[in-house]
């Protein structure tokens, strides 16, 4: 991520201006860019003026950006997609306290750490599998709270509207911090040891050496980690949505991939779908916006 | 960072192992796609070739899944050249896979919904072939209930079984509650005080699962149309002249508030599916619940028959509509229009309705062939004949059918949810299944003046 | 003392996420081994008489190894198309003097950011025009654009470390440009070649949105998709979906443990600090 860097190899000579391989070694690259994003991009745009079946479309405006907004479950969607974002500075902060302590070769270091990537590579419908049985009202969960007489914890975690997109996050968040961990052990890994030992001598308390040595360094990460796990909530929570509650009960954990689907597939009305897919682009533009809004003043700073 | 380089040896023997498993795996798919691209230019003669056939039936009627496969393999044997694939479906998917399939103009040859709109939709959307040409009259008046699946004075979709949706008590529970276990409510009040009897009992009353939606619709179906008086004064509704929040339509939701208020309902109705809360049912973890044929029918066979009151639901209205029972040929299967083979397809489902097939089905599933030369003189179960009676009146009507899917899916079912899980009261629901009539009305305009079309409004 | 008390509080702390992690995984194995009525009888409980014919179920109810065979040709072909594309293009971003470089790192990074579903409608209307719906082509390909973006970003910012006298060396050799890709920087890179591979492979195998629309013909599914259908099936028998689960996580999970050595060093190499 240091393009600075980029340029100043690249200026090394210049005798090689001329050269074409590499404009040849990224024509591939271009064509499937131009194939999958862009192509797509332009036809959701377009088509989202349009109503009426794949085969059959004919232009109504912007009916449908109109209608979406109408649209109590729309509007819903987007309020639960911003609910699930909570969960991304919860999993930040597991996956860093995680990482921190493995960091530290704590005792067990290595088994902790091969099981805490597990649930990373767990398949997100088989977790949603699991958890549909884990939390259902009579479940896994609240047997075994029943069982040991905490029957008032035991709540209908995804057959109640106002629980059940909370449960979902604790899922997302369950499945998600295994990747954090990865990411950020591996970036405290290929820090230099020195800077980390200097603060010790210097006689820096564990909590001041990790508040004001480490995570500076781990801090573009960590950021990048999170626009990840954002654009994750905002945007590919569907396989957890689709195996636990369907976006149920009553819509209650409808999200705006589940609603694409259901509209563009599911429902025949391409156009509704396609509206709504502009409206979930230009939100995840905004959260683009902002990080790269956050690289730039860094690398002011810099 | 320098540290990767150490990887250098080991790596070299890594990456040719993947590259041979790469070119292994590319060789392979080449083979496959070749084997798949010849199988689909097979001639269109009848009765040869490969029929595909989108299959539902488990929910309803359980072991109706093996009999088709049973029923395949007689008929493959009998027609050597043909394959017939089976694929069964999923009840939450059902309607969306096959909207899906059609909107790729492929997929099955023979698919299946439930009656009437459910099938009259994708008939409209013109993704169904109509059966005129493809299956003789003379073997079409053997076939019960057609009339479910008639638009624009044509049939589109077979009949396979009938399916009454019977209101069952268990009737064991019923006499540890100090109940007469021979008599089930007939009445709202008595439904009311039956519950509290069996609360009272610490018997759950009502036990069923509607994580998948159903449910709400079912109610809608048995309790929600004893106001009105015709089926057309239902079609009103979708069609826009009418309102839902009009009590007449809405009242039911008030009654399902009042269940759930009162705490007659299991409470992790919401967290459970449909066949969940049979099963739960079955395990006695409640008195009543609403049910299909195919279940009693299972149960019988599992030995619950002493156990089982069967009835039609309790009457709530006063309309006319208030004495029908809530019976469908359910599941009905058509020919898609995009299928190669559709004189075929047409070929097979006229001889599912051979009379040894007709015999067949029942004996294995239990639940009743919709076709008039099924002999009732079968029926020797006491809770099945009863059933079978139901089923037979003439006043039949299975109502959710009559909504337009998307206002099912969208509307019926999300509101009774709600109601269900408490959150949202018996007005507000009502209010939400306008705004998804309304919803579908300006979003579907092709499928509302179809509607409109045929229901004659 | 401090450092003790510390010390025993991050190990809980630890203990706790390793439970919350395992026992997940732990129920799935456990109930796929037990029967319907002893699940629902006791679902918290060891299996007390194992039983395997769950998964004899699943192989003979469902076409479950020819899903996974699916699955394994959609990863392979996908992953190394990905790798192979974003490969040439990193090492050209990096090793040139090419104009745009910058701007095809940003594209790069905001493509990584914009979410499939919004492609997915009109990806699914070109591949039935191109009459490649229910082909395993169609899947690939998407999964390939998909891949890219990370992996070029990844392989980036790996190649920003490989010395660039190496590859000056080699040029002065006579190594054509592919030469020194292929020869110099793809061993110097196998660590992160290896965890990017993996990423994307994880990805693959789980993805199941596109695998769902574009895949519906029952002989075409991929595991998770098929997966999917377990769970409407089987609402009644969740012994047979768990034992459908586990199987399908069992070699993502059998790669996992067989390579997690190489997993996080090459983490380090490709995402850095």
């Amino acid at each position: 991520m240091k393009s600075d860097q980029l340029i100043s190899v690249g200026t090394a000579t210049n005798s090689r201006r001329s050269e074409r391989w590499p404009y040849l070694f990224i024509v591939p690259m271009v064509l499937i860019i131009l194939l999958v994003f862009v192509y797509p991009l332009i036809a959701v745009v377009r088509n989202s003026f349009y109503s009426g079946s794949i085969s059959n479309l004919s232009f109504i405006g912007t009916a449908n950006y109109v209608n979406l907004l109408r649209d109590d479950v729309f509007v819903h969607a987007i309020v639960n997609n911003i609910k699930l974002l909570l969960t991304v500075p919860i999993t930040t902060l597991i996956s860093l306290a995680a990482a921190l302590i493995l960091y530290e070769n704590i005792r067990g270091w290595k088994l902790y750490r091969v099981i805490l990537f597990l649930p990373y590579i767990i398949p997100a419908a088989v977790v949603g599998l699991s958890f549909s049985y884990l939390l259902q009202g009579n479940g896994i969960l609240n047997t075994a709270l029943r069982n040991v007489n905490l029957d008032f914890a035991a709540l209908d975690w995804i057959g109640s509207t106002t629980l059940s997109i909370y449960s979902i996050g604790a899922v997302i968040i369950w499945s998600q911090f295994g990747f954090g961990v990865v990411v950020l052990t591996a970036s405290l890994l290929s820090l230099p040891t020195e800077v980390s030992e200097a603060a010790l001598v210097d006689g820096a308390s564990r909590w001041q050496r990790q508040r004001f040595v480490i995570i500076p360094q781990i801090k573009e990460t960590v950021q990048f980690l999170m626009v990840l796990q954002a654009i994750t909530a905002l945007a590919w929570v569907f396989p957890y949505i689709y195996t636990i509650t369907k976006g149920g009960p009553a819509n209650s954990s409808m999200v705006m991939d589940l609603y694409i689907w259901q509209y563009g597939f599911s429902l025949g009305a391409v156009g509704m779908a396609s509206a709504a897919a502009v409206y979930l682009l230009a939100l995840s533009g905004v959260l683009i916006l902002i990080y790269s809004r956050m690289r730039k003043r860094q690398s002011e700073r810099r | 960072m320098r540290r990767i380089i150490g990887f250098k040896g080991k790596s070299k023997s890594r990456i040719v192992a993947t590259a041979a498993v790469t070119v292994a795996a590319l060789v392979a798919t080449i083979g496959l796609g070749t084997s798949t691209s010849s199988a689909a230019f097979k001639t269109a003669d009848a009765n040869t070739g490969k029929l595909v056939y989108w299959f539902w039936g488990e929910s309803d009627i359980p072991g109706s899944t093996a009999w088709m496969q049973d029923a395949i393999k007689r008929y493959q044997a009998i027609h050597k050249g043909l394959t017939i694939e089976l694929v069964p479906q999923n009840s939450d998917t059902l309607q969306g896979a096959f909207e899906t399939t059609a909107q790729s103009k492929s997929g099955p040859d023979i698919a299946m919904q439930w009656a009437t709109l459910p099938v009259l939709t994708p008939v409209w959307r013109g993704q169904v072939a109509s059966l005129k040409g493809l299956v003789p009259p003379a073997e079409m008046a053997n076939w019960l209930n057609t009339s479910e699946n008639v638009s624009g004075g044509e049939s589109w979709a077979m009949p396979l079984y009938l399916l009454g949706q019977p209101f069952v008590w268990n009737k064991a529970l019923f006499k540890k509650a100090g109940l007469d276990p021979n008599k089930g409510p007939k009445t709202w009040k008595e439904f009311l005080a039956t519950c509290a009897a069996l609360k009272k009992a610490g018997i759950t009353p009502v036990v069923v699962g509607d994580k998948d939606g159903f449910f709400g619709s079912w109610f809608q179906g048995t309790i929600g149309t004893q106001n009105l008086n015709s089926v057309k004064e239902l079609q009103d509704v979708y069609a826009g002249k009418a309102k839902f929040t009009d009590s007449k339509y809405s009242d039911y939701l008030t009654k399902l508030a009042e269940l759930k208020a009162k705490g007659y309902i299991n409470s992790d109705v919401t967290s459970i599916d449909l066949t969940q809360g049979w099963q739960a049912f079955a395990q006695k973890k409640g008195a009543m619940t609403w049910t299909t044929d195919g279940n009693v029918a299972t149960w019988i066979k599992a030995g619950m028959g002493a156990d089982l009151g069967v009835q039609s639901v309790p009457k709530v209205g006063t309309g006319k509509l208030a004495s029908f029972y809530t019976a469908t040929q359910s599941i009905s299967a058509y020919i898609t229009s995009w299928s190669k083979n559709k004189q075929a397809a047409a070929n097979f489902l006229v001889w599912l309705h051979q009379p040894e097939n007709v015999k067949s089905w029942y004996t294995t599933t239990g639940s009743f062939p919709a076709d008039k030369r099924f002999s009732a003189s079968l029926i020797k179960d006491p809770v099945m004949k009863a059933l079978y009676k139901l089923n037979t009146q003439p006043n039949q009507l299975w109502a959710q059918n009559y909504a337009p899917p998307q206002v099912d899916s969208q509307g019926l079912q999300p509101a009774a949810q709600g109601v269900l899980a408490g959150t949202s009261t018996a007005k507000q629901a009502a209010a939400a299944i306008q705004k998804a009539i309304d919803a579908w009305r300006t979003q579907q305009p092709k499928d509302l003046a179809a509607y409109k079309k045929w229901a004659g409004v | 003392m401090r450092n003790l008390f510390g010390s025993s509080y991050r190990h809980a702390f630890l203990i706790f996420l390793s439970l919350a992690s395992i026992y997940p995984v732990w129920f799935i194995f456990q109930t796929s081994l037990k029967t319907n009525n002893e699940y629902l009888l006791n679902p918290l409980a060891l299996p007390l008489h194992p039983v395997l014919s769950n998964f004899r179920e699943t192989f003979t109810s469902f076409p479950v190894a020819h899903w996974a065979l699916n699955s394994v040709i959609i990863a392979i072909f996908s992953v190394s198309g990905a790798m192979f594309i974003a490969l040439l293009a990193s090492y050209a971003m990096v090793f040139s003097k090419m104009r745009g470089v910058n701007f095809l790192l940003n594209t790069n990074i905001a493509l990584m950011v914009i979410p499939p579903v919004t492609l997915v409608i009109p990806m699914f209307m070109l591949m039935v025009n191109l009459h490649l719906i229910n082909t395993l082509a169609s899947v690939i390909i998407f999964y390939i654009g998909l891949f890219v973006p990370f992996s070029v970003f990844f392989l980036t910012n790996f190649m920003k470390s490989v010395p660039y006298e190496l590859i000056e060396a080699a040029k002065i050799d006579g190594l054509t440009p592919f030469a020194i890709l292929r020869r110099i920087v793809v061993p110097l890179s196998s660590a992160a070649l290896f965890t990017l591979m993996l990423v994307n492979i994880i990805y693959a195998w789980n993805e199941l949105l596109i695998a769902l629309v574009f895949l519906q013909q029952q002989e075409s599914r991929t595991l998770m998709s098929g997966l999917s259908l377990f769970q409407g099936r089987y609402s009644i028998n969740q012994p047979l979906v768990m034992a459908g689960a586990f199987v399908s996580v069992l070699p993502i999970l059998l790669m996992y443990i067989f390579g997690q050595r190489f997993f996080v060093k090459g983490m380090m190499a490709g995402i850095g600090k």
